[in-house]
C-alpha cells in the first residue's frame, strides 16, 4: 500500500521535489563562491557576510518545500471530496500516516541534496584560518526545518475545511483579543508571548530563526 | 433470510434536506433496485450505508457488521461506484488500477485485465482525459475486479449513451452469474432496472415510499376501468391500494391501483360497481402514479 | 432464437424465456442433446437477472424438456416422438387463442375472421 501511495504522491510533487533538490544542492555551493586560496584576512569577513546573507534562504526553502509538498499531498483528496480515501478499506488514521510517511520519504531528496551540497562546498572551498565549516549541522537543521514545516502544513491540509476554519478562527480570535486589550490599555502582548514561546527553543518554530551559517567562527 | 444491508429507522439531516425513518432490507444475493427522482435522498442513503456519513439516529448493518463502526473491515468486501467520478485525475488508467489493487487482498488481476480489454480502455490515458463513459467503465472495472460480495452502485449509467450502458450492465450481470453477490443499484431510469431487479425500493423526498419484490410492483400496479363506482368516502376498505381516481367519460372512472391481485375483482361486485377492464401498466407509469399519490397523501 | 424479452409484458421474464426455448424445441431449431446458452451468456445477452434464466431452465427441466448437468450446462433431452408434435400443437392453440381474443376485442366476428383466413391461405377450410 505504501508503495502505491508513494508513487501517487511522487506524481503530484515530483516537480517541487526535484526543483527543491537542485536549489538545496546549489545554495551552499553558491554561498561559498567567494572562498579561494589567494585572498587574505579581509576575505574572512566577506565570507561570513556571504554565508549569512545566503543563509537566509535556507529557512525559506525549507518552509516552501514543507508547504508545497503538504498541499500536493492533499489536493487530489480535497478535489474528490475525500470519497475515494474514505471508501478504501483502511482506517483513516492509517491512511493519513501512510501519506505523511510518503511525503517525508520524498522530502529526503532535497534534504540529502543539502547534505551533499554543503559537504561539497566546505570541502572544495578554501576556508580562511579562524573559521570552520559546519555542513552537517546546517544540513541537519535544514532537515528538521523541512519536517516541521511539512508536519504543520500537512496537519492543516489533512483536516476538513472545518478544521482549517477552526485554526483560522483561533488566529482571528487572538488578533481580536489583542486589539481589545490594546484599546482597553491592558498590558497584554499576545503575539510577543506567542513568538517567544514558539520561536525560542524549545518552541517548535525555533529552528527557523537565527542565523544559518555554513561557515562560522 | 440474511440481509446484505439492513437499515432501520435511519435519520439524517444536512442543511434543509432530511432523511426520515428510512427502512431498507437488501436480501443477500439479490439485485436490489433503488428508485427515486433526483434529490430524493438515494445518494445520501448510500453514503450513510458505506459509512461516509454519520446518521443522526437509526441502525445500519452491512454484511452483518454495524456501520460506520466496522467501516474498513466491511469496505474490503464492498465495491462502490459513486455518482461522480472520484478518482485521481493525474494518474493513468493503469496507475489507478495498480493503486486500487494494493488495497484489496481479494483483487483479481485477470478480471481487471479482461475488463480493460473488453471496455477498450487505453491504460496509458490520464483519468482526466477519459470520456464520461470511459470513466464510468473504469470505476465499474475497479469494483468488479475487487471481487466483493456486495456492489453498491449509485446511478452507474446516468448520462451515458446506450452502447456504454449495455456494456456496463452486461458486465454487472456477468459478475452476478459467476459469483454469489448482492447488487444494490440506484437509478432514476425505471425501465432499465425493471429487467433485472428482484427487489425495488422507491424513495421520495427523504422517505421510503415502498419496498417490494419487483414482480409485485410490476404486476400489482394496474389501471382499472370502473363503472358505477361509489364516491371516495363510501368505498370502504379496499383489498388493493388506490393510487388515484379520475373520471373518464359518463359514469366510468379510471383508477390506478397498487398491489392488485386477480381475485380482487370480487370487491367491485361487493360495492355494486362493475369492473370493465384491467389494464397492465408500464412500470414507469405505475412509478409516476405511486409518487403522485404518495406526495398527495403527505399533503 | 433469443431475440429480446419484453420487460413490459405481464408475462414474467422467466416464463418468456422458457416459452422461447419450448418453441425452439417444437420447431426443431433445438435438437436433442443440443446445449442451451449458458446462464451467464443468456443473462448478459438479454440483460436480465441470471436468477431469471436459472428459473426458466429449472421450469423447463421440471417439464421434462431439458436436463441441467451441473458444471457442464443445460441440454435438451431426448424427447419422445410425440412430444414435439404435442408442443407444436400447444403453440398453435396459444396462437389461436390470442387471435380470437384480439378479434373479440376489436369486434371482428368469427365469420369475418374465417373469411380473412381463407383469403390469406387461398384454400377453403372445411
Amino acid at each position: 500500500m505504501f508503495r502505491v501511495i508513494l508513487f501517487s504522491q511522487w506524481k503530484w510533487s515530483r516537480l517541487i521535489v526535484v526543483a527543491g533538490s537542485i536549489a538545496g544542492f546549489a545554495l551552499p555551493i553558491i554561498s561559498m563562491q567567494g572562498a579561494s586560496a589567494d585572498r587574505g584576512a579581509l576575505q574572512a569577513q566577506e565570507l561570513l557576510r556571504a554565508a549569512q546573507s545566503w543563509g537566509t534562504l535556507y529557512p525559506v526553502l525549507a518552509a516552501a518545500l514543507g508547504l508545497l509538498v503538504a498541499i500536493a499531498t492533499w489536493a487530489a483528496d480535497h478535489r474528490g471530496r475525500h470519497i475515494h480515501a474514505l471508501t478504501l478499506p483502511l482506517p483513516r488514521w492509517r491512511y493519513v500516516l501512510l501519506r505523511f510517511g510518503a511525503g517525508v520519504t520524498l522530502l529526503a531528496g532535497p534534504m540529502l541534496a543539502v547534505v551533499l551540497g554543503a559537504v561539497l562546498a566546505t570541502v572544495t572551498a578554501t576556508i580562511p584560518p579562524g573559521l570552520q565549516g559546519y555542513p552537517i549541522a546546517l544540513a541537519l537543521r535544514f532537515a528538521i526545518a523541512v519536517l516541521v514545516a511539512y508536519a504543520v502544513f500537512f496537519a492543516i491540509s489533512a483536516g476538513t475545511a472545518r478544521t482549517a476554519g477552526i485554526i483560522l478562527g483561533a488566529i482571528g480570535a487572538l488578533i481580536l483579543i489583542q486589539i481589545l486589550a490594546t484599546l482597553a490599555n491592558v498590558d497584554l502582548d499576545l503575539w510577543g508571548t506567542l513568538q517567544v514561546v514558539m520561536l525560542n527553543w524549545p518552541g517548535p518554530f525555533a529552528v527557523f530563526t537565527g542565523r544559518w551559517m555554513l561557515v562560522d567562527v | 433470510m440474511s440481509y446484505a444491508i439492513e437499515v432501520e429507522s435511519l435519520r439524517f439531516r444536512a442543511g434543509s434536506f432530511e432523511l426520515k425513518d428510512v427502512d431498507l432490507h437488501v436480501p443477500t444475493g439479490s439485485i436490489y433496485g433503488f428508485l427515486g427522482p433526483n434529490g430524493s435522498g438515494k445518494t445520501t442513503t448510500m453514503r450513510l450505508v458505506l459509512g461516509l456519513l454519520r446518521p443522526l439516529a437509526g441502525r445500519i448493518a452491512v454484511l452483518g457488521h454495524a456501520m460506520p463502526e466496522d467501516g474498513p473491515r466491511v469496505l474490503a468486501r464492498v465495491g462502490y461506484v459513486p455518482e461522480q467520478p472520484h478518482l485521481d485525475s493525474t494518474l493513468t488508467v493503469r496507475e489507478i488500477i495498480t493503486f486500487q489493487a494494493a488495497f484489496y487482498p481479494t483483487w483479481h488481476r485477470a478480471v481487471a485485465e479482461d475488463l480493460l480489454r473488453r471496455f477498450e480502455l487505453d491504460e496509458r490515458r490520464l483519468f482526466a482525459r477519459l470520456s464520461k463513459g470511459q470513466k464510468a467503465k473504469l470505476m465499474i472495472l475497479l469494483a468488479l475486479a475487487q471481487r466483493g460480495e456486495l456492489l453498491v452502485l449509485d446511478e452507474p449509467t446516468d448520462g451515458l449513451d446506450p452502447v456504454v450502458r449495455r456494456d456496463i450492465l452486461a458486465a454487472l450481470l456477468e459478475y452476478v452469474s459467476l459469483r454469489k453477490a448482492t447488487i444494490f443499484i440506484s437509478s432514476h431510469l425505471v425501465h432499465e432496472l425493471e429487467r433485472f431487479c428482484d427487489w425495488v425500493a422507491v424513495m421520495d423526498d427523504g422517505r421510503v415510499v415502498t419496498e417490494v419484490p419487483m414482480e409485485r410492483l410490476k404486476q400489482g400496479t394496474k389501471r382499472l376501468i370502473v363503472s358505477g363506482a361509489p364516491p371516495s368516502e363510501r368505498t370502504g376498505e379496499t383489498p388493493f391500494v388506490v393510487l388515484s381516481r379520475e373520471r373518464a367519460n359518463g359514469a366510468t372512472e379510471r383508477w390506478i391501483v397498487g398491489e392488485w391481485e386477480p381475485e380482487m375483482t370480487a370487491y367491485f361486485e361487493g360495492v355494486g360497481a362493475s369492473l370493465v377492464d384491467v389494464i397492465d401498466l408500464d412500470l414507469e407509469d405505475g412509478f409516476v402514479e405511486l409518487l403522485r399519490s404518495f406526495r398527495a397523501a403527505r399533503g | 432464437m433469443f431475440y429480446d424479452v419484453d420487460s413490459r409484458s405481464p408475462v414474467p421474464l422467466y416464463a418468456q424465456i422458457a416459452e422461447r426455448v419450448r418453441l425452439a424445441i417444437a420447431t426443431g431449431a433445438l435438437g436433442s442433446a443440443d446445449a442451451l446458452p449458458s446462464v451467464r451468456q443468456l443473462a448478459t445477452e438479454l440483460r436480465v437477472n441470471p436468477a431469471t434464466v436459472v428459473q426458466a431452465y429449472r421450469d423447463l427441466e421440471a417439464q421434462g424438456f431439458v436436463e441441467i448437468r451441473h458444471g457442464a450446462g443445460t441440454f435438451v433431452r431426448e424427447l419422445a416422438p410425440g412430444r414435439r408434435a404435442r408442443e407444436r400443437s400447444h403453440q398453435a392453440t396459444a396462437l389461436v387463442r390470442k387471435l380470437l381474443a384480439d378479434a373479440r376485442r376489436m369486434g371482428v366476428s368469427l365469420a369475418e375472421l374465417q373469411k380473412a383466413i381463407e383469403d390469406e391461405v387461398g384454400v377453403k377450410t372445411p
